[in-house]
């Protein structure tokens, strides 16, 4: 394969490689860095390519590689995560004023219930161990065989369903715990709060009736719930949605406020 | 060691200075799972229903807090002796040992085995009041081949 075949290949899976690296770091300028950094390490390594693997699982690979050197100092976040970045952003007078330059300058940005459903999933998997949350967005938002996310994770089938597995299971605990939309006695109401704030006019019970999962709430079957919920993810672009402009946003206020959360709490 | 037929059922050999309980069982999931399972320390609670919590990390040397459904208001301070990945790993304190064995015996097939030690000079003044081991391994044994066949059927 030519650098020139492979740059084309590689503009073909970058949207979905950064979406992902989004969701693995929180950090928009993390994620262009890695993003640049794949490829560069994946030109100078192009002779090694045997494909034995897609071109897409083999950029993954040095991709995921990149990110967990990344990562691997950093702190993962803790289930509370949205609670204690929303009294960080309620106590922040510069909260509100930012959101309002953001909406200004992007007046067609619609940040609707869909848009904070995948923000709150992208917060609350990174209180996942970083392996559980990797196998997990790899094959439920990417598409990705457990054969494939094995050779990207440099381990055995066995352990990447036992990282699916258990990473499943503590999610579907942590929103049986929290979330209001599926559990009445669920504490988080972000959700509602926050489309009060971006579609004041919106009735929250209408529009969250509109969302597969929120109507299913009474579903014992509370894995299909959270197929439903990283369904939502998968058809949601972090880069080019509707939302796009706030959702960024978001995700970087969470990720600035963890880390000085981590901080604090580490002295 | 007390030994068994694989069928999950607990056997007890009790001795003036000692007693041994040892659970069998075959489970249909690479011995990595089941690896993953008995050393995952606060992970334990979610899949095995013998266990409230265990605190620490199940590392070798390491020393660890496990609460039991069989006598929750004791903590029992426990220390890693044996860390054989995939193979054996062994925990204990001066009272006991407690040693769990993974033997692979087909394809996508191991054989477990957990098998307590507990005694010393005054086991026998204590002894009346330790109660029986059977049906907590059993349920433990029971637990376990239940999850990791579950995720050994993840596609």
């Amino acid at each position: 394969m030519t650098l020139e075949e492979f740059t084309i290949a590689f503009e073909s899976v970058k949207p979905q490689l950064k979406s992902y690296l989004l969701r693995i770091t929180a950090s928009v300028e993390d994620t262009e860095d890695l993003v640049q950094d794949a490829f560069i390490r994946a030109s100078q390594k192009l002779d090694d390519f045997r494909a034995e693997s897609t071109l897409k699982t083999w950029i993954f690979t040095i991709a995921s590689n990149l990110a967990k050197d990344n990562l691997r100092a950093k702190k993962r976040w803790p289930e509370s995560v949205t609670d204690i970045c929303r009294e960080k952003a309620l106590a922040d007078p510069d909260y509100f004023p930012e959101i309002a330059k953001i909406m200004e300058s992007a007046p067609h940005t619609a940040f609707e219930i869909k848009e904070h459903i995948v923000f709150c999933l992208t917060c609350i998997a990174k209180s996942l161990p970083l392996e559980q949350q990797i196998c997990l967005f790899l094959k439920e938002i990417y598409e990705f065989r457990v054969s494939e996310i094995a050779a990207i994770m440099q381990t055995t089938e066995a352990m990447v369903k036992y990282h699916l597995h258990t990473g499943r299971s503590k999610m579907v605990l942590i929103y049986e715990g929290r979330c209001a939309l599926i559990h009445k006695q669920g504490s988080c109401h972000q959700c509602s709060e926050l489309n009060g704030i971006f579609n004041p006019k919106q009735d929250f019970e209408i529009e969250k009736n509109k969302i597969e999962f929120a109507k299913k709430a009474n579903d014992p079957d509370r894995e299909k719930l959270l197929d439903l919920r990283l369904k939502i993810m998968k058809e949601i672009d972090p880069f080019n949605s509707k939302g796009a402009p706030l959702q960024l946003h978001h995700i970087q206020y969470n990720r600035t406020a963890m880390e000085n959360y981590s901080e604090k709490n580490e002295r | 060691m007390t030994s068994g037929t694989s069928n999950g059922k607990a056997i007890t050999n009790k001795k003036t200075f000692s007693r041994e309980t040892a659970v069998r069982i075959d489970i249909q999931a690479d011995p990595s799972i089941i690896w993953a399972l008995l050393t995952n320390a606060h992970d334990f609670p979610r899949w095995n229903s013998t266990v409230i919590s265990i605190e620490g990390s199940i590392a070798p040397g390491e020393k660890i807090r496990l609460k039991a459904q069989l006598d929750p208001k004791r903590t029992f301070k426990l220390t890693i002796l044996e860390f054989e990945p995939e193979t054996r790993l062994e925990w204990g304190d001066s009272m006991g040992k407690r040693r769990y064995s993974l033997k692979p015996i087909g394809p996508n097939l191991t054989n477990f085995s957990m098998v307590e030690k507990i005694g010393g000079p005054l086991f026998p003044l204590f002894a009346k009041m330790i109660p029986s081991f059977d049906q907590a391994f059993e349920q433990f044994a029971h637990d376990l081949k239940m999850e990791a066949e579950t995720i050994s059927k993840t596609k």
